[in-house]
């Protein structure tokens, strides 16, 4: 491993596209409305909150990546105060060298504009909500993708993100995670007494970096809501 | 807390603790300063883990800091700044006491022989609300709880630093300065877009701190100095302040898989010089920042004195984003339309907790253009102190312009002006004695503007003179207060045409005489000139155009209405404000073109109107279902002609609404269509009920709530229109709210039903909480449940009566009970 990855903080500022696939989804419009009776002017409408989503976004990422150590406590992070303890992460992260920390949001300007727009409670709030959380999704997986390609170059192989509320790993990690990576600092995210983060548009995960190829897709075993999800009973998942 | 109004004791600042002759020459402006540099940066240097507290280093590893503090004195720094950054409970959670941390810090300073120490108080690490969940009150005690413990322990001022929220940091502010005599220095840090992460500009900061009474205010960290040039004298042209300045040494950027910043010592003291030469007369370091770095700043400050800065005095307030600064003849536009005085709407929306509609009547006076919002929640039957303050905090969440808090009780005006984000108008102080007495020193210790009304225990004088004499004693008492002059506004109290018309030529005359005498700016309610006559848009123009003649400032009225803009935008160019009049030729050239529009516009609406009124009878159900809101107003408009407002109601509106729902549980209808067909029901019944007032929302009360811990109130939201859309009067109670609360209020209320959401696995268990208290103390009260992770089975096991699985079902349910 050389110091390239190691030690550094990774920053990225780039913007990003509301992917409308995935936002219409979000919106229970699984096939883009096609089957529905969805007019053109409501199209629009939902459209423009695409838009007006993306122009009051300010994606941005980070991420640090730390040797990774079994205890008896857990398995620790090193440089850092972080232990992951519980069996999800142990098993996702088993086998891990390094483990690459990461957060992403959409921004304070956008976690204002929701929440004007939330108080209309109109079509738009709808959309707008969906939007963002097409974009935190779109920013996270440009983050992981630096991850990876980094990983790659030192000529380890990643597996999917795994974030807190995942499996039995607890929300409870999220002022740790976020500490960690000086996100309050960089990216403006803070948590609320129940460690839910602040924009609500942010993400936070945990990849594992290892030796040899790794599974890539996530499932939905282990998933805390395997019973509950509407979306498992239609036969769709929540991932790509 | 309100100290002002109910006389708590607190610290007389006007005596402050300073510690010795030279520094009261640097809050003078007399003589500079050097502050120490960054403190992570060494400590990371040292081997600080990744997300490790730092402050704790101070009781586990004492010499450590200390050693890095003497490094800085032998660099020169005169001040040091404690390894306090984060130690507020919320940060430190339990790690260690807040006393404790402080007193070993502020002794790891001491140790360093520097010449002064700075107690450190960054943010509190959690977002405040209405965006984030803590409470101003909250914060307020995280700084309150530092403050005692720097002051206890012996530090010489207290550095405020790192804010990027601007009402976190009039928190922090306001507890140094209750709570403590030392001298308070406050810097706020700014993004590459000029802006907070909260979008403040540096004009709004610098306004907001000066008027709240900071010794020294400034910027620190984000960016290098040369980044910062700009913004800093974009707050120097504003502010007298001792200025302060901690740069980071440039961008961090990554070399050899290390973070290090770009600047080198050298480059970076070069580029402090020239805001040393611009008048920044505090200097030290922040991210990247080392005792060589501060070695060479020392060189730069060596045996300069500040440059001697001239700054115009005049009115200025400030909302969370923009400022209003009056230069010459500038003039700002007040909205009125927030007070519930004779706006029947208004007062049910304050009655029954709907904030948010008094927020889009917020945005969409912003959107009219108007500067400054008046916002006043007087109504008999309501906790003023309490709505005014919820109303404050709503708004100010969603529109960045400054705020005039309407009120005529001092404590609801100390509440809001607490809490407020930025430099409001208090609207309004009088020159009877009691008032004088009781709102001047609210103003003053919360840095507000203020309008003067000029009426007295005598009453409103008729003449001008008698008016100028009432605005004389008011701005000296102001003075006398510790109010700057030009923080003042003289309303002159525009009477009725119909009833005092001899009086109409005094107002205008006694806005003449205050400005030339006094010196002061004037603000004028201005369609109180036609009560009693026809065609008041009419008066109210040219009224106001005389107006602005006499020399009013700012008019307090209804911005959207376009009479009024008219005259305001042609005056803009007459005093000059508008510069070549570039507004008003891009908002007038086509002119004439808009109003023949207009004139079209007009008739092919009137065309509507007939051709709705022929297919009246089957069209309003196909317009909501189609969800084309405009034309299902027209069409109501036109059968309320001739059909009753229930009849409409029940065989139009309440049929659409029930096959919209048959359509989103079949499957051909989706979210998006459901809400476009609710607002389109919801302005129909609007017009129903502008109409006939009488048919008013009497079904219910329902109280909706987002349970404790989650943020999420969208789908609640959504409940909340169609349940209204039903006839029910529904109880917003917001999000995060605290079971106890929800009781409370549905009791309060007197509601049959209590929707509850939750979003998350994690705040099911509040909700579960929330149904025990509501069985247990409002056993009559039903209980219905909804939220993405929940089930019918999850339902049934907290002991909900009803678990709604989407929107439409929620009404359904409500339905059945009544």
């Amino acid at each position: 491993m050389g110091t390239q990855l190691l030690g550094t903080v990774h920053i990225n500022r780039e913007k990003h596209a509301v992917d409308r696939g995935e936002a219409l989804r979000y919106m229970g419009m699984s096939d883009g409305g096609e089957s529905q009776e969805v007019d053109d002017a409501l199209r629009q409408r939902i459209e423009d909150s695409f838009t007006h989503c993306e122009e009051c976004s300010t994606p941005a990422w980070t991420y640090r990546v730390f040797p990774l150590q079994e205890t008896d406590e857990g398995l620790a992070l090193v440089g850092t105060v972080l232990v992951l303890t519980g069996d999800d992460i142990r098993t996702h992260l088993h086998g891990a060298k390094y483990c690459a920390v990461m957060a992403a949001t959409c921004g304070l300007a956008n976690e204002r504009e929701l929440q004007i727009q939330s108080a209309k409670g109109t079509v738009e709030a709808l959309a707008f909500d969906a939007a963002g959380s097409a974009l935190a999704e779109t920013t996270a997986s440009a983050c992981n993708a630096a991850i990876v390609e980094d990983a790659h170059e030192q000529g380890l192989f990643c597996n999917w993100r795994y974030s807190p509320g995942y499996g039995d790993l607890p929300l409870s990690l999220q002022p740790q995670i976020l500490r960690i990576l000086e996100a309050e600092k960089l990216l403006g995210i803070t948590t609320t007494p129940a460690h839910l983060m602040v924009p609500t548009k942010s993400v936070t995960a945990l990849v594992g970096l290892f030796d040899q190829p790794q599974e890539q897709r996530k499932s939905c075993q282990g998933c805390s809501l395997f019973q509950e999800c509407t979306l498992r009973t239609k036969g769709h998942t929540c991932y790509q | 807390m309100l100290p002002i109004s109910t006389d708590t004791t607190l610290p007389d600042r006007r005596k402050k603790r300073i510690k010795d002759a030279y520094l009261r020459q640097v809050l003078d402006g007399q003589a500079s300063l050097l502050f120490d540099g960054a403190m992570g940066t060494m400590l990371q240097a040292r081997g600080l883990a990744a997300g490790e507290l730092p402050e704790l280093l101070c009781l586990s590893d004492p010499e450590v800091v200390t050693e890095i503090h003497a490094q800085y004195v032998a660099a020169g720094s005169q001040v040091v700044t404690t390894n306090t950054f984060g130690a507020n409970r919320h940060k430190l959670g339990g790690s260690a006491s807040v006393e404790d941390v402080f007193q070993a810090a502020i002794a790891c300073a001491r140790a360093s022989q520097a010449q002064y120490v700075a107690a450190d108080i960054g943010p509190t690490g959690a977002l405040l609300e209405p965006l984030g969940s803590l409470s101003f009150d909250e914060a307020y005690d995280l700084f309150a709880e530092q403050v005692q413990a720097a002051h206890a322990h012996g530090a010489d001022l207290i550095i405020i630093e790192t804010m990027t929220d601007l009402v976190e940091a009039k928190a922090a502010v306001l507890a140094a300065k209750e709570h403590s005599d030392l001298p308070i220095f406050a810097t706020m840090t700014f993004e590459d877009t000029g802006r907070t992460l909260l979008g403040t500009t540096p004009q709004v900061a610098a306004l907001t701190l000066q008027a709240l009474g900071v010794d020294a205010l400034g910027v620190n960290c984000s960016l290098g100095p040369e980044a910062l040039t700009p913004l800093v004298k974009d707050m120097l042209a504003v502010t007298f302040c001792p200025f302060i300045v901690q740069a980071n040494a440039g961008l961090p950027q990554v070399v050899d898989g290390e973070t290090v910043f770009t600047l080198k010592p050298q480059d970076y003291a070069a580029a402090v010089a020239p805001m040393v030469d611009a008048g920044v007369g505090i200097v030290g370091g922040c991210c990247g920042t080392n005792p060589e770095y501060l070695a060479l700043l020392a060189e730069e400050l060596k045996d300069r004195t500040p440059k001697e800065r001239t700054v115009e005095r005049g009115f200025s307030i400030t909302g969370t984003q923009e400022a209003v600064v009056l230069r010459n003849n500038d003039v700002a536009v007040i909205g009125e339309r927030i007070n519930p005085t004779g706006k029947k709407k208004l007062q049910e929306a304050l009655r029954t907790n709907n904030t948010d509609y008094v927020v889009s009547e917020a945005l969409a006076q912003v959107e009219a253009r108007a500067e400054i919002l008046d916002v006043n929640a007087g109504l008999p039957d309501i906790n003023e102190a309490a709505m005014l303050l919820e109303l404050v905090k709503r708004i100010q969440a969603a529109v960045g312009v400054p705020l005039q808090i309407d009120s005529s009780d001092p404590q609801a005006i100390e509440a809001a002006v607490r809490a407020y984000a930025g430099k409001p108008l208090i609207n309004s102080v009088n020159g009877k004695q009691e008032s004088l007495a009781s709102i001047l020193p609210i103003a003053a210790h919360y840095g507000c503007a203020v309008v003067g009304l000029t009426l007295d225990e005598g009453g409103i004088p008729p003449t001008a003179q008698e008016r100028l004499a009432i605005a004389r004693r008011i701005v000296e008492a102001a003075e006398g207060a510790g109010i700057p002059r030009e923080d003042v506004a003289i309303d002159c109290l525009v009477m009725s045409a119909a009833t005092n018309q001899n009086e109409v030529p005094q107002i205008l005359e006694a806005v003449r005489l205050i400005k030339s005498e006094l010196g002061v700016r004037t603000v004028l309610g201005v369609s109180n000139i036609s009560f009693g006559l026809p065609a008041r848009p009419l008066m109210n123009a040219n009224f106001l155009a005389a107006a602005f003649s006499a020399g009013l400032d700012m008019p307090i009225l209804n911005p959207l209405a376009r009479s009024y803009t008219e005259v305001v935008d042609t005056w803009r160019v007459i005093c000059g404000q508008d510069t070549n009049s570039q507004d008003y030729i891009a908002r007038y050239a086509n002119y004439e073109l808009a109003a023949e529009q207009a004139h079209a516009q007009a008739q092919q609406a009137a065309g509507v109107d007939t051709q709705a009124a022929e297919t009246q009878e089957t069209s309003l159900k196909d317009l909501v279902i189609k969800g084309e809101r405009a034309r299902a107003v027209e069409c109501t408009k036109a059968l309320l002609q001739t059909t009753s407002a229930l009849d409409i109601i029940n065989e139009q509106l309440v049929p659409a609404l029930d096959t919209v729902g048959e359509k989103f549980e079949a499957g051909t209808f989706f979210l998006p269509q459901l809400m476009t067909s609710a607002e389109a029901a919801k302005a129909a019944f609007d017009a129903i009920r502008e109409q006939t007032p009488s048919i008013s929302a009497d079904k219910g009360p329902i109280a909706l709530a987002t349970v404790k811990g989650d943020i999420h109130d969208i789908g609640k939201n959504i409940v909340k229109m169609l349940l209204e859309n039903y006839g029910y009067k529904v109880i917003d109670l917001g999000r995060d709210v605290e079971p106890q609360t929800i009781v409370d209020k549905a009791l309060e209320h007197g509601c049959k039903v209590v929707g509850l959401s939750a979003l998350m696995t994690t705040t099911v268990k509040n909700m579960e909480e929330t149904v025990r208290l509501l069985h247990e103390q409002a056993p009559d009260i039903k209980v219905m449940v909804g939220g993405a992770v929940l089930s019918q089975a999850y339902a049934d096991t907290m002991g909900a009566d009803f678990y709604a699985k989407d929107a439409t079902m929620s009404a359904r349910f409500a339905e059945d009970l009544s």
